[in-house]
């Protein structure tokens, strides 16, 4: 078994009395069973299918109908889930994982390493069209051993491998839904977690209830778990605070306060790395010069964007991608609000009098266009003249996203520095859009994922953020804090900063 | 005119017409701040010296917002209209004048359009154009033609038996000068009166759908967007919400007193 | 009424019913983006866009997906939803029972205030009533239904009052009182501005009708008031109500629109909006027929009522 050292960074600001490591806070008490928890979250569960799904509260639906061989934890370590243990060899170029015995899907039938290879298989297939293929594309091939034993040969060497397996899109199916259509996934799934659905109605209501063969003896605690469907924020946050649910999935920051200081409510701020991130296009003026970059991100208050559109629940960021949650952070230089100092390289760049430019904001979420609008009016004192247009999100993806030069991007913490700077930053990344593409970098980005070694890892992962640091890609001016809130006699109740995981077969409730 | 002043709501209409229009031709001159300002350490305050109607959740300040708007979204609601008006009067005319196949053809589709609710008409054609301001008056302007046009049928139809066009048809004008000299002039009564009311509905449709998010886009001060974007922080200072909430309802209301006086005074019927 | 004027209603509302669904077709087939780009979001690859375009059909001539479209709805098969990958059917089905359900309840409530209170501000013209209940219909009128909606969610639902659900659904067959308790706010939020409509048209009918020559007949004759209003001014004001009424439907309509995203009523509103959003192209086509067949049936059925309430009318 590979065992990478990791140290714990789940470092909670706990606002309202509250942690933010759901495992942790078992310690009140013996676990009680019963009851029903609801849940209210503000988008829709359009589908259950595991393999394609993509919605915020679609997550945390699959994550109880569903297992995968590993599942992340609140450390951002791989924890054994359907898997047993695993361990890699071939200078992790080929890795085995060993399964429970006994485990069963909801229908009955016994979950061993052909579903295993069948799930794989589907994903990697792009006719799924599962975005968790283009993480495991390093699979060359995936083999069952043994009923329970199941090894997977990768193209390259890739340490990070039993963090991949757990991604959210590649828990097991039943071998059986490959012979049949798979859209049946979506409204009827099958899988080995604690929880099997009892009702599905994507309009209003998803009810599931305790699968009473799961794995883990004695869990879950609850009976059943109820997910309501409130589109409209203002009316989600009435109903959560007049009683009639346990859980506000996710909280606005402008209501955070509000929520944290009800009585008989907690409200829980998780530090994450998911960032908003100022796309601008370097294969065409004015991006192309590194100093205008520079220029716009001296010019950028971050403190005050983390005061006036975060409500305080984020912190700064300096342009790093690469959160204090992740394993291998490097220190990262504060830029401070110099708007005189941004004046004078923006003019030094060719642009005495200024820059006029179009940044593009979709409105989902609302914070991009916050952000846009506070960045253009810091801007404005060092002589970036920014007109901002916002755009419905449709159009914005249709016209502008990976097509624009000057637009606000949105993304979620990843669950490893490979998986961030593959995402967005490699030359072959799945969302190369600036099109900074650096040989040096993608050596460094390759050589990282295939060293086992702690150490050497860290400075290479160190010197790939150096070279980000040095040529700002993006401006990434804070990372933003995943917010829930739950009521008092709620146990156990918690989110992860990558927000996939969210154990509620631990979750029990405290109430008379 | 002086028919309306003896009438108390037209009264009523016209005072709050007179608000409203100040605002629009005046409000960059009377407000106090840049409306896109940020005054960081006052968000999302209450009235106050400084401050007149109070700061948003940015420290924007509401009264030079709310008068900055007032030509975003009074001209919205005009010029949906005017557009709207102006298709649908010339196409209602101009099936009201020919008769025949061409009016049954015209009719029908005007049926056919009429059948879908206006709010969904505008959201359909809104989604096609991209939202956006300019889309969203479009996208309105298009779902008011085929009730303006239908009026303007209903005006002609009941013109055109009269002697005055009768007699110009005999002296064989043409078509284009019986429509523009005799049928429109004598026809705009009633376009003017719903037209009016329309104005109304247009600025709801548009601060509506600048709510759904297909309407005037942050960082405009459009009534409708204000409202939409505050909503989140209505627990937390009231007058965000209200502010522009009250402003859209004076102005829905000027053009909708203002518009119901003009019909009681152009309909004989109703005069008392 | 003869069966001949009610064959020709009927055929008219076939016309129209192909006239939307032309228009409606045009609309969605220029629709930028399209539902795979909406699936996928922001985590497509152009290969993953591909793979799902050709497995939603979105790959073939826009003509084939248009007649496969209208030979299936002729067929009885409204197609799959694009987004929620089930039949339209189920999910418009659905939808349409419960936006039912939230527009009778908000026109049964309309129709028990709104004309009582247009007869007394007709009856009590000039007074304080009447000037009271003139202004609070012109306010309702004059507030888009997402600033009442809010308010009322504001005042009735915040955490400190708490009368009512901020939104949410219970089927009225789990329990009677669970679903009235929701279904007051958003269907009181269509009421309000409805019963302005309806309450201004209703006064200003009885006032003609207060106003007319029978009526002055009837008084001089000696009967009292009340008699007057109930045997003369109420049953001939009553058939301009009807007609608002149906007129409003088609106010109603897009109102829902509105308010079931705001008190999160699973209806075809909310499921138009969310068709919108993810260009789901048959729901979008379905409900818009569905909403157009509603409008043109309750037009039809409002000449009918009115034919029946009024003796003067009569439709050949």
């Amino acid at each position: 078994m590979i065992d990478f050292a990791i140290t714990r960074r789940g470092v909670v600001l706990g606002l309202a009395a509250a942690s933010t490591l759901p495992r942790v806070a078992l310690g009140q008490g013996t676990p009680r069973r019963g009851g029903t928890l609801k849940i209210s979250h503000t988008t829709r569960i359009a589908t259950l299918n595991v393999l394609q799904l993509s919605g915020p509260a679609e997550y945390p639906a699959v994550d109880m109908i569903y297992s995968g061989l590993t599942r992340m934890g609140a450390d951002l370590r791989p924890m054994p889930d359907l898997a047993e243990s695993w361990e890699g060899a071939n200078e992790a170029r080929s890795f085995t994982f060993r399964l429970r015995p006994g485990v069963t899907f909801h229908d009955g039938a016994p979950c061993e390493a052909e579903d295993v290879v069948a799930t794989f298989k589907g994903i990697l297939d792009p006719a799924t069209a599962s975005p968790a293929r283009s993480v495991l594309s390093m699979i060359a091939d995936v083999v069952a051993v043994d009923p329970l034993t199941v090894r997977f040969d990768l193209n390259i060497s890739y340490a990070d491998f039993p963090t991949s397996v757990g991604h959210a899109n590649a828990r097991i199916v039943p071998r059986a839904a490959w012979t049949r259509p798979i859209e049946e996934l979506n409204t009827q799934p099958n899988g080995t977690g604690p929880f099997r659905v009892e009702t599905y109605d994507s309009a209003r209501l998803l009810r599931l209830v305790r699968n009473e063969n799961y794995f883990i003896a004695g869990q879950p605690y609850l009976d059943a778990v109820e997910m309501y469907l409130f589109p409209d924020l203002a009316a989600e946050a009435s109903n959560f605070l007049s009683g009639a649910v346990d859980v506000m999935l996710e909280v606005q920051q402008a209501e955070f306060a509000r929520i944290a200081a009800a009585p008989g409510v907690s409200a829980l701020r998780v530090p994450s790395g998911r960032f908003i991130n100022v796309v601008m296009r370097q294969d065409q003026p004015p991006f192309d010069d590194v100093r205008v970059r520079k220029a716009l991100a001296m010019a950028v208050d971050r403190q005050l964007l983390v005061d006036i559109v975060l409500e305080g629940l984020g912190r700064p960021a300096y342009d790093n991608p690469i959160a204090p949650e992740y394993r291998y952070q490097i220190e990262t230089p504060e830029i401070p609000y110099d708007p005189a100092a941004a004046r004078a390289l923006l003019s030094e760049a060719g642009h005495p009098d200024g820059l006029k430019i179009t940044l593009v904001a979709s409105n989902r979420p609302a914070i991009r266009g916050q952000v846009a609008i506070a960045i253009k009016e810091m801007a404005r004192a060092a002589g970036f003249e920014i007109e901002v247009e916002s755009m419905p999100h449709d159009t914005y993806l249709s016209n502008v996203w990976m097509k624009g030069n000057f637009y606000m991007g949105y993304w979620g913490m990843q669950p490893t520095e490979d998986g961030a700077f593959t995402l967005l930053f490699t030359s072959d990344a799945a969302f190369q859009d600036t099109e900074w593409k650096n040989a040096e970098f993608d050596a460094l980005v390759a050589r990282g994922r295939s060293t086992l070694d702690e150490a050497e890892r860290a400075q290479l992962y160190g010197q790939a953020q150096e070279l980000i640091l040095r040529d700002t890609p993006y401006l990434i001016p804070f990372f933003q804090d995943v917010l829930t809130a739950y009521r008092e006699g709620v146990v156990g109740w918690g989110v992860h900063p990558l927000s996939r995981t969210f154990y509620v077969e631990q979750v029990w409730l405290d109430r008379a | 005119m002086r028919e309306l002043l003896r009438h108390p709501p037209g009264i009523a209409g016209a005072v709050l017409l007179a608000l409203v229009a100040v605002a629009v031709l005046l409000g960059p001159w009377l407000a106090p701040y840049d409306p896109q300002a940020f005054h960081p350490a006052a968000r999302l305050q209450g009235p106050s010296a400084a401050y007149w109607l109070g700061t948003d959740q940015f420290g924007r300040d509401l009264f030079s917002r709310l008068m900055h708007g007032a030509r975003a979204t009074i001209l919205f609601g005009l010029g949906a209209t005017l557009i709207g008006v102006a298709a649908g009067a010339l196409i209602g005319v101009t099936a009201g004048v020919t008769g025949g196949w061409v009016d049954s053809l015209i009719m029908r589709i005007l049926d056919g359009l009429l059948a879908v609710p206006d709010l969904l008409f505008a959201l359909l054609i809104v989604t096609v154009l991209g939202g956006g301001v300019q889309q969203a008056m479009l996208a309105v302007a298009v779902a008011f033609t085929p009730g303006m046009a239908r009026i303007a049928r209903a005006a002609v139809l009941s013109i055109r038996t009269r002697e005055y066009v009768l007699a110009a048809i005999a002296r064989g004008e043409s078509a284009a000068w019986i429509i523009g000299r005799e049928v429109l002039p004598n026809a705009v009564g009633p376009i003017i009166v719903e037209a009016t009311i329309r104005v109304a509905f247009a600025i709801m449709i548009g601060a509506t759908l600048g709510f759904l998010g297909l309407g005037a886009q942050p960082p405009s001060t459009e009534w409708g967007l204000m409202v939409a974007e505050a909503r989140q922080f209505m627990f937390r200072n009231p007058f965000v919400v209200a502010v522009p909430g009250v402003a859209i309802a004076i102005a829905a209301m000027g053009f909708n007193l203002f518009g119901d006086a003009l019909r009681d005074i152009l309909d004989p019927r109703r005069r008392r | 009424m003869t069966p001949a004027y009610l064959l020709r209603r009927l055929g008219a509302i076939v016309v129209v019913l192909v006239i939307v669904s032309l228009t409606v077709f045009g609309i969605t087939m220029v629709l930028p983006g399209n539902a795979a780009v909406m699936i996928l979001g922001e985590w497509a690859t152009p290969e993953q866009l591909a793979a799902l375009e050709e497995r939603l059909g979105l790959d073939r001539p826009v003509w084939a997906q248009y007649f496969d479209w209208v030979g299936g709805i002729l067929a009885g098969d409204w197609g799959t939803s694009l987004r929620l990958q089930l039949p339209v059917a189920q999910v418009v089905g659905d939808a349409i029972a419960n936006s039912a359900l939230l527009a009778v309840t908000a026109l049964v409530a309309v129709t028990l205030v709104a004309i009582p209170l247009g007869m007394l501000a007709a009856i009590r013209r000039g007074t304080g009533a009447d000037l009271g209940i003139g202004l609070v219909a012109y306010v309702g009128t004059a507030m888009p239904e997402f600033v009442t909606a809010t308010l009322l969610l504001v005042f009735l639902a915040g955490p400190s009052v708490a009368l009512f659900p901020a939104g949410g659904f219970v089927a009225p067959g789990e329990s009677v009182a669970g679903f009235l308790a929701h279904v007051a706010l958003p269907a009181g939020t269509l009421a309000l501005v409805m019963t302005a409509h309806i309450a201004r048209q209703v006064r200003s009918e009885m006032t003609d009708v207060l106003g007319s020559d029978y009526v002055r007949a009837a008084r001089l004759k000696g009967l009292r008031e009340w008699t007057v209003i109930r045997r003369h001014a109420l049953p001939n004001s009553l058939a301009p109500a009807v007609a608002v009424i149906s007129l409003d439907v088609g106010y109603l309509l897009g109102g829902i629109i509105v308010v079931e995203e705001i008190f999160a009523w699973p209806g075809l509103g909310r499921l138009l909006i969310y068709a919108l959003e993810n260009r789901d192209l048959p729901v979008i086509q379905a409900i818009t027929l569905v909403l157009a067949l509603v409008y043109a049936l309750s037009n039809l059925l409002s000449d009918l009522v009115i034919a029946a309430l009024d003796p003067r009318v009569r439709y050949a």
